[in-house]
């Protein structure tokens, strides 16, 4: 053994402190970088072949999906010259200005917890970087994982759009050019908030996070509001010429989104001085953008991860105790250890408003939408078509609860991950413990999605019996995606984890999304078939496969019957290998 | 070359750390002990230059803390080391080595000395997330000697190491502060501190209780038994109640034995 010595002082401090340039510290946080990729995609390849693929083959699927619905959506619009030629600034600038909104979000939230709050973030600080270098590494970070959503999103929608108007080549290397630049400038503000909560706000973060959401859907409300109360017959042209005029604020000339659907529309028809004066703009402004969040960082950061650091431990949370004895009263007939399961699992979902300000944002915009179906005009159309509505309706509730169930139900067990045997250790079964997530996952569940179903029923004039079979699937839906997620977050944990997000987009959380996904189909297409063929035969006895009463009641009730058991099977099947697989496992 | 001159550090209303005064010349092994939520750690945090002190001053070899050149004398093992997953513990050290801007032929040298001397050669090529608790605190141990630090700050140094590697960790602590290195070192096991330390400091609620070498603890608080009855005698007077222990008067017994 030898021992490693220091230089035994024949340096003077002076020496030894001497500036390191920053080039130093930038190659080196660049080769981080790059070695960090090489072994992820080395384990990748080496690890998993058939995770790599599915998620390739899913973006690709996705992709297609998204590209062959933009192009439908354009060459319909194509078909009227006015509306095209009209509508298409609007529609881009409303589009782009909400993503400016969602990645200022998105990227201020990952920056802040990756300057503040990683423990990465505080090694980095103990070496001799200085703050604006850190943070550049990291916010590369952050502004990739926040905007790779978009990519996928934005290029089907520009390369559709290019299609459509038959837009030059370049048009399809410069919209690239566009996404980044538009990026850079969503992100960097987004850091610019991040560092001044931090600094501001140290023991209120997610105070101020709660207050921006609830600005952002009092926006959208408001938005709402406005097509609303437009006078008109809805998606006439005179309509969308007054709707237009409400939506004027997008098209602002100080808007970032504004740049970019001008310059977009410019570069498609082959305008190119415009195009290239648009995209000079944004990239001009993108690049200022980031040098003010890399000179706040440098300013800010230390002082800012200080004030966090050092007011975490003086917080206190609320028990909420009477709380918990209400709801020990109201479930009694629960064993108490499952009781106690459930309130630890409330307890923290309620703390974490990232889990609960995702579910009132979607499921909020889901219910403004259905209070909109009367404006909407679909009240007054055939019964097959309100019918139609009222299952793409419950779809659309069951897609998003399946999200929520993949994003926050699944990780729930691995999250116990290093502390799992704290549970285990219990003077309890181990499949309580599932049990107990169940319930909770349920729970959680069927209230909103109820509520919602039989809104958009009522709204939609539907009777009583569709509304009861709906609200009853709604129920089967809960229970199933909650089944799923329970037993395959129990089968297929990920206990090294301790960011749900990371378990979510892991091989369990898509094969969860994907098993949800087939579940769903399987359901809704089983009521809804013989559902759709009675409300046709009302209209159109002549016409093929279309129901009579009688032959409706017979086939509703074989649909029911095995929608039942595609219910209970996708609910007990998951619970039971999740049970199986807690039992098995080792503390 | 640690220089703590009252420092305060408040959380909101809560006082962590009280006017402490603290200095550790270079060649000197100091061992600071104290109860849980004394202040140590924070104290450690805002000599590493990653707390801003609400008042007074933190200076490393005359630099102030949070400084880039304070940061270029210090060598720094957190009680929760840090290390990358995806990077192997090789990568990991010319990681830090390239951070440092440091000579590359030099530190290829020093990092080859490192692995043998940590005896990580086994497993220095896996991925970090494949090593066990004491592998991680090798390799951090590794990477905060790598560019041969002046100040070497440790909190909590022997958590998840085997005795061997515990050894050798004590070892290098007593020769980098003979070879002129200011060594700091937080922990709650008084034995090490016994065995090693030249000099210690008590600090409970946020303040220093007493510094100095063993013998001059020990004529000060006019006590002579073990460092440990030394320590609580500073810290609370008593032994500390046990619920449910039979004889309850064993608190009183010892308090007895002690005066």
């Amino acid at each position: 053994m030898s021992l490693a010595l220091p230089n035994s002082g024949s340096e003077s401090l002076a020496a030894v402190a001497e500036p390191i340039p920053p080039a130093h510290t930038s190659r080196a946080l660049r080769h981080l970088r790059w070695c960090l990729t090489r072994n992820t995609i080395r384990s990748l390849l080496s690890g998993s072949r058939l995770r790599l693929s599915m998620i390739l083959v899913c973006c690709a699927i996705f992709w297609a999906g998204l590209f062959g619905l933009f192009w439908g959506g354009f060459e319909f619009m194509g078909m009227n010259d006015a509306l095209f030629n009209g509508i298409f600034e609007y529609l881009f600038s409303m589009f782009f200005l909400s993503i400016l909104v969602m990645l200022l979000f998105s990227t201020g939230i990952i920056t802040y917890t990756a300057l503040f709050h990683s423990r990465e973030g505080t090694f980095l600080l103990t070496m001799p970087a200085t703050t604006d270098r850190i943070f550049a590494y990291k916010f590369a970070e952050a502004v990739g994982l926040s905007s790779w959503g978009f990519f996928l999103l934005g290029s089907p929608l520009m390369v559709a759009y290019g299609l459509t108007m038959h837009a030059p080549p370049g048009f399809y290397l410069m919209f690239l050019a566009y996404l980044v630049s538009f990026v850079l400038i969503a992100g960097s503000i987004g850091a610019m908030v991040a560092i001044v909560v931090a600094n501001v706000f140290p023991k209120r973060q997610r105070m101020v996070l709660g207050a921006a959401a609830l600005a952002t859907i009092v926006g959208i409300i408001v938005l709402g509001i406005q097509v609303w109360t437009t006078p008109g017959e809805a998606l006439r042209g005179d309509w969308l010429s007054k709707v237009q005029d409400r939506l004027a604020f997008c098209q602002h000339p100080l808007w970032p989104s504004r740049w970019m659907s001008a310059g977009l529309i410019a570069s498609a028809r082959g305008e190119w001085p415009r195009g290239w004066y648009y995209l000079m703009v944004l990239s001009a402004h993108a690049g200022l953008c980031y040098l003010a969040a890399a000179a706040m960082a440098r300013d800010l950061y230390f002082r800012g991860y200080s004030r966090v650091q050092g007011n975490r431990s003086a917080r206190r949370r609320l028990g909420f105790y009477a709380v918990d004895a209400v709801f020990h009263r109201a479930f009694f007939f629960l064993p108490r250890p499952v009781r106690l399961l459930i309130l630890k699992d409330l307890r923290t979902f309620r703390r974490d408003p990232a889990q609960w300000s995702q579910f009132l944002i979607f499921f909020g915009l889901l219910g403004f939408y259905f209070m909109n179906i009367p404006r909407l005009g679909y009240a007054v159309q055939l019964p097959s078509w309100r019918n139609l509505v009222s299952f793409l309706n419950l779809s659309v509730t069951a897609l998003i609860l399946s999200t929520f169930t993949s994003r926050f139900i699944f990780p729930l067990l691995s999250l116990e991950g290093r502390n799992f045997w704290v549970l285990g250790l219990f003077p309890l079964r181990r499949e309580q413990i599932l049990w107990g997530k169940f319930v909770f996952s349920v729970g959680i569940a069927l209230l909103p999605t109820e509520l919602l179903v039989s809104l958009s029923d009522i709204m939609l004039g539907m009777g009583p019996l569709m509304i009861g079979l709906h609200m009853a699937m709604v129920a089967v839906l809960c229970m199933g995606l909650s089944g799923i997620s329970v037993g395959l977050g129990a089968r297929l944990p990920n206990l090294r984890e301790s960011d749900p997000s990371k378990i979510a987009v892991g091989f369990g959380g898509t094969l969860n999304l994907l098993v949800s996904l087939v579940f769903i189909f399987a359901i809704v297409t089983a009521l809804a078939v013989p559902c759709h063929l009675y409300f046709l035969g009302l209209e159109h006895p002549e016409a093929q496969f279309a129901l009579s009463h009688s032959g409706f009641r017979l086939w509703l009730s074989l649909a029911i019957t095995v929608s039942l058991l595609i219910g209970a099977v996708g609910t007990i099947l998951p619970l039971r290998i999740g049970i199986k697989a807690v039992q098995r496992m080792e503390l | 070359m640690i220089d703590v001159h009252g420092v305060t550090k408040r959380f909101g209303s809560k006082c962590a750390v009280d006017r402490l005064d603290l200095e550790v010349k270079a060649g000197e092994l100091f061992a600071f002990l104290g109860p849980n939520g004394a202040g140590k750690t924070t104290t450690i945090k805002m000599i590493c230059g990653l707390l801003a002190p609400t008042a007074g001053t933190v200076r490393i070899g005359g630099f102030e803390a949070s400084s880039l050149a304070a940061r270029q004398l210090l060598g720094y093992v957190p009680d929760q080391p840090y290390l990358y997953d995806k990077l192997t513990g090789r990568e990991f050290l010319r990681f830090v080595v390239e951070m440092y801007g440091l000579d590359p032929d030099r530190s290829a040298r020093r990092v080859l000395e490192l692995i043998d001397t940590f005896e990580m050669g086994d497993y220095v090529d896996d991925l970090c997330e494949s090593y066990s608790q004491g592998m991680k605190q090798r390799v951090v141990f590794a990477s905060a000697l790598v560019h041969e630090p002046r100040v070497l700050v440790v909190d909590e140094p022997l958590v998840g190491l085997d005795p061997r590697s515990a050894r050798i960790v004590k070892d290098l602590f007593v020769q980098q502060a003979r070879s002129g290195c200011a060594v700091l070192m937080s922990t709650h096991l008084l034995a090490i501190a016994e065995e090693l330390a030249d000099r210690i400091g008590i600090v409970d609620h946020g303040r220093m209780l007493a510094t100095g070498t063993l013998d001059e603890l020990r004529s000060r608080v006019q006590h002579h038994g073990p460092l440990e009855d030394l320590f609580l005698k500073l810290t609370g007077n008593l032994r500390p109640d046990v619920v449910g222990l039979p004889d309850s008067s064993m608190k009183t017994q010892h308090a007895g034995s002690r005066s």
